[in-house]
């Protein structure tokens, strides 16, 4: 079941999100597919950028949710202190 | 009363710190979001219900953009982080008849010369004040002026673009220095808010943050942090926030009064406030409030009741959901908005590990990247991280943040 959803989640990945995430210089890896948890990473403008949250919990993760509603969550594995070229930075309003 | 399938729009600007506290505290309470930024988000086009571009400087052409969304997908709160986007919270609010504060409560918040006037007029105690414009002789402004004075713009925060002048000569140097800082700041320099600055006189003594709830008008304290380190200038860098304070107890009830005399008098009513005050021998004064709550990452220093951080609150009380609690936790807490020592480029930050190892510490958070470039007040606009406190006493904080902040050391080049 892991392998079959991992697979669709990767199509999905492949087919729609970084085509979309490549406009901000970014990517999308997965990780792996365990219990119905998706574990993905983000890197290059995604990572470390002040909207990534947005992009995983609005974004990637309902968009993954709607056309694989087997899946119950997406955890993001990125280590975003260590990204060098982020997208968006944050500062003071 | 919306129920957990409540749909809230978060404004977050592209340059927020808040964006993982509030869209996780979403998530927690079960909230259905809508994310709106002033720019698009690299995946608005595939989740075009939940993903929504704004443009934050025209708060009317945003209450006509999210009344024609909610027409699909109704609304039930909207919520700012930022003071960027309070008063488009207000102005949509407004539009959808949504219960938040007004629009005229916002903007009078937000201008920092139009809240000490109202303040001022309606006896809340301010330092004195007077409006100049960037198009006036500083050199001939600065013969009017007592000193020391304390020159700032009208609305930016965290300090950027405030400077102490002590004579004349430092007047001009620094009415220079906010034209330039306001030239590069804002996307609308010529903008007639940002063609003025406030001079206000310096009022001696400690300094202290009131970060607050507002519900229905009445105003509940959640917490008043001191700040140990003088700010006496010339440039207003925060460093440690700790709480609870440790003013007398006559001393907090007195800032507590005078902030909610602060908030009628503004019109504020809903939602979250973050003021600043002055404290000394003659009492607290106001320095500013704003219809939002505390910056940065600040607010990981916060939870309530069960655990609840600041954002649920914030959530929970816009959703007009019954508040668990608005009891801060009773051990003390803190944080430290790293200071910049100089400007340059960060290349590496050595020493967290052992900032961290610090007994009290729970976290150390840097928010700059290598090969970020790095620059200190009063142009600087971003803070290079935060180091997190809980412990017993608020003393026993403040020497572990101290502590941690020795222990961490910045590669600028």
């Amino acid at each position: 079941m892991s392998a079959e959803l991992k697979t669709r989640v990767q199509e999905l990945i492949d087919s729609m999100i970084n085509p979309a995430v490549a406009g901000h210089g970014g990517f999308v890896e997965l990780i792996d597919v365990q219990d119905n948890r998706v574990y993905l990473q983000m890197g290059g403008g995604c990572q470390g950028c002040g909207a990534a949250d947005i992009t995983l919990k609005a974004g990637i993760e309902r968009l993954i949710k709607e056309e694989i509603p087997e899946v119950s969550e997406v955890l993001d594995t990125t280590d975003h202190a260590a990204g060098a070229n982020p997208y968006y930075t944050p500062g003071k309003a | 009363m919306p129920t957990s399938t409540s749909r809230l729009l978060l404004l977050l600007p592209t340059t927020t710190y808040r964006t993982e506290a509030f869209v996780d505290a979403a998530l927690k309470l079960g909230v259905e979001l809508v994310c709106a930024s002033e720019r698009p988000s690299a995946l608005q086009e595939l989740a075009p219900e939940a993903l929504v571009t704004l443009d934050f400087k025209d708060p009317v052409a945003c209450s006509e953009t999210v009344a024609r969304f909610a027409r699909r997908r109704p609304i039930d709160a909207v919520v700012a982080v930022d003071d960027l986007t309070t008063v488009v919270a207000a102005a949509i609010s407004e539009r959808l008849g949504l219960k938040a504060n007004s629009l005229s409560a916002a903007r009078a918040a937000r201008d920092k010369h139009t809240m000490r006037r109202c303040l001022a007029s309606t006896g809340v105690p301010v330092p004195r004040f007077r409006l100049i414009k960037l198009a006036d002789d500083p050199a001939a402004l600065a013969e009017g002026v007592e000193y020391p004075c304390v020159l700032k713009p009208l609305m930016l925060s965290a300090s950027r673009g405030v400077i102490r002048a002590n004579d004349a000569r430092e007047f001009v140097a620094a009415f220079r220095r906010i034209t330039a800082i306001l030239e590069d700041a804002v996307s609308a320099p010529a903008d007639e808010v940002h063609q003025a600055l406030l001079v206000e006189e310096f009022v001696p003594g400690r300094e202290v943050a009131l970060e607050g709830l507002l519900v229905g008008g009445t105003l509940h304290v959640l917490a008043l942090f001191d700040k140990p380190d003088p700010l006496d200038g010339p440039f207003f860098e925060e460093t440690l926030y700790v709480t609870p304070s440790r003013l007398p107890e006559t001393a907090q009830d007195r800032i507590a009064t005078v902030t909610r005399d602060a908030c009628s008098a503004l019109g504020l009513t809903e939602g979250p406030i973050h003021a600043e005050l002055r404290v000394n021998d003659r009492g607290p004064f106001v320095l500013e409030v704003a219809a939002r709550s505390i910056g940065g990452l600040c607010a990981r220093t916060l939870r309530f009741g069960t655990g609840l951080s600041l954002e649920e609150l914030i959530l929970c009380q816009a959703l007009g959901r019954p508040l668990e609690s608005l009891e801060r936790e009773r051990r003390s807490a803190g944080v430290m908005m790293i200071p910049i020592p100089r400007a340059g480029r960060l290349t590496a930050v050595r020493g967290i590990e052992e900032a961290a190892a610090v007994d009290a510490i729970e976290e150390v958070a840097i928010t700059m990247h290598p090969g970020q470039a790095v620059v200190p007040l009063p142009e600087g606009w971003q803070y290079l991280g935060f180091i997190f406190a809980r412990g017993e006493t608020p003393a026993a904080v403040e020497e572990a943040l101290r502590e941690a902040h020795t222990r961490l050391h910045f590669d600028i080049e």
